[in-house]
């Protein structure tokens, strides 16, 4: 699979969303080393907040260049709180917190795009300001302007 | 600009980087969704029919070196460039994104690991 993601990856005018193994041992695989950004999605609950702390250090160490975490699923300002809290203790800056839907829910549900059953869902929105924290993030003259 | 969603299993990843992919593509970039999970579900989040999803043939992961089978002969379909695996393995998702499946990590490509 690497040989693909690079290979593929030296189309300059491309942008790439790769949606990685769920879990951790690939990592360690070398398969995210053609990632510029990692993205790294997280709940508001222990496992999970262990699991993205691990992660980043793994992307760390494999050199990719730009960690974000997602707040995933989040229902209430404590739920936040937890996860605002571990991330800036392992410096990793939170570039979303999408909020618990039951849009999202329902979608999967069907076995359809949260996107086209309910285009304007809170969550949809959320992964909007995620596409444009990332462009903002990719401009070149970007001096204080990286989100964190 | 290459962005990889990592995440625990039930995490809600897959349904954050299909919608990414879809809001990015609506800005008018030009978007590939790369599905790199053995148990791929991207399409369902992109907005592709089951039926169609179903059908999606993923990247050979032999293509891109040349290896000899028993009789000696190379095996065939390596050394496409990203446009043509585009071309011959990628789905029209919704709002102009492409869709590929790399799936599973090639044992023998990854033995030396």
């Amino acid at each position: 699979m690497r040989g693909i993601l690079e290979h593929l990856h030296t189309s300059e005018s491309l942008l790439t969303v790769t949606d990685m193994e769920a879990g951790l041992e690939h990592l360690k695989r070398g398969t995210l080393e053609h990632a510029e950004v990692l993205l790294i999605v997280v709940e508001p609950y222990f496992k999970s907040l262990e699991a993205a702390g691990r992660i980043a250090e793994l992307a760390r160490g494999l050199g990719v260049p730009a960690l974000y975490a997602v707040a995933n699923k989040v229902r209430s300002e404590r739920d936040e709180v937890a996860i605002s809290d571990y991330c800036a203790a392992r410096g990793l800056p939170v570039l979303a917190v999408v909020p618990f839907d039951a849009d999202v829910a329902e979608a999967e549900r069907q076995g359809v795009a949260v996107l086209d059953s309910a285009p304007e869902a809170a969550a949809v929105g959320a992964v909007r300001g995620i596409a444009d924290g990332l462009l903002a993030t990719n401009q070149p003259e970007r001096e204080g302007r990286v989100a964190d | 600009m290459k962005v990889a969603v990592a995440g625990k299993g039930g995490s809600g990843k897959t349904t954050i980087a299909g919608t990414l992919a879809r809001v990015l593509a609506q800005g008018g970039n030009r978007v590939l969704a790369i599905d790199a999970d053995p148990n791929p579900n991207l399409a369902v989040n992109l907005g592709i029919e089951p039926e169609t999803a179903a059908r999606i043939e993923p990247v050979p992961h032999s293509f891109s070196h040349h290896s000899k089978n028993a009789e000696g002969r190379y095996s065939v379909g390596m050394d496409l460039s990203p446009e043509e695996i585009v071309a011959r393995y990628g789905t029209s998702a919704p709002d102009g994104v492409t869709l590929l499946l790399v799936g599973r990590v090639e044992s023998h490509q990854a033995g030396a690991g």
